[in-house]
């Protein structure tokens, strides 16, 4: 399966091996980013990259939950590999 | 998940309905997932498989699964120990990820752990991807050079005359702890002892649990 060598390359927030989503948006942000992800073709390298730097620009809030800010990042990683592929 | 039900309070044309004020970044990822559907990138459909593939299908549970069938069938268990692989794919657990399987009991006098030391080979088909500690340097490092005080700070304290193994894994070869059945257990079926069995016992830093805690 592309979609699991894809996946385990990222590290998604988790407990106890199970994905942690604060909010049910967040399980919909990661199902749509993978759907998206392979129909667009974008690597695991570019996209890593991409979400990389979505949570440098998000920066450090520690009151913030840790799912929400991996997702807001995840959403605007992939709404600008989107824009990119336009 | 404990909130899976609350993945299906979408409806399929891109809306959403809950009950409290959505979050200004609920509301960008909605119109991110409207924009794509509308491009024909995605569909509803198609988001909601990998949801249920990866928040319900792939994880600590399919070894749960193993542990707790080796644990009721002892000629699974002798299966499963002698060749892993072919015992775990029984079940339809397989992956390129899970190659080779080899299965490493707990006893009362042996105590196994496994570890990738060199990245973070992990049997994925029967534990989902690594957490965080497996794959981090001071983990990676210290359970092969201080395995007990490693253990001990997951809470896990052995007897003095417990043997620690710690199992390095590679891409070619993947481990698994079979934990120890837990007392008391006797008349649990093995839907109910699959749920005593955590992630963290099948990678050796925890313990399964016990039948009142689970």
């Amino acid at each position: 399966m592309t979609d699991d060598a894809f996946l385990r390359a990222l590290d998604l927030p988790r407990t106890n091996g199970e994905l942690v989503f604060e909010e049910p948006w967040q399980a919909r942000a990661l199902g749509m980013g993978v759907v998206a992800l392979a129909e667009l073709d974008v690597g695991a390298v570019e996209w890593r990259d991409a979400l990389a730097e979505a949570i440098e620009r998000h920066g450090h809030d520690p009151d913030e939950d840790p799912a929400r800010a991996y997702y807001a990042a995840w959403v605007d990683a992939l709404e600008r590999v989107v824009a990119s592929r336009a | 998940m404990h909130d899976h039900d609350h993945h299906h309070d979408h409806d399929h044309d891109g809306h959403h309905h809950n009950p409290r004020p959505a979050s200004p970044e609920e509301l960008r990822a909605q119109a991110l997932e409207a924009l794509l559907i509308e491009k024909g990138i995605v569909t509803s459909d198609a988001i909601d498989a990998v949801i249920d593939r990866y928040v319900n299908d792939v994880g600590p549970q399919n070894g749960a699964r193993v542990v707790a069938r080796a644990w009721s069938d002892p000629a699974y268990r002798e299966r499963l120990l002698r060749d892993g692989t072919a015992a775990i794919g029984e079940l339809g657990y397989a992956g390129d990820e899970g190659d080779t399987m080899i299965v490493v009991e707990n006893t009362p006098t042996v105590h196994n752990v496994i570890v990738c030391t060199l990245c973070s080979c992990y049997p994925w088909p029967v534990l989902g991807l690594p957490p965080t500690w497996y794959k981090s340097a001071p983990y990676r490092a210290r359970v092969v050079a201080e395995p007990r005080a490693v253990l001990s700070e997951f809470g896990v304290e052995l007897p003095a005359d417990v043997e620690v193994r710690v199992w390095d894994s590679t891409a070619e070869v993947r481990y698994l702890v079979l934990p120890m059945r837990p007392a008391d257990t006797d008349g649990l079926s093995e839907e109910e002892l699959a749920t005593l069995v955590t992630r963290d016992s099948m990678i050796g830093t925890g313990l399964p649990l016990a039948p009142a805690a689970a």
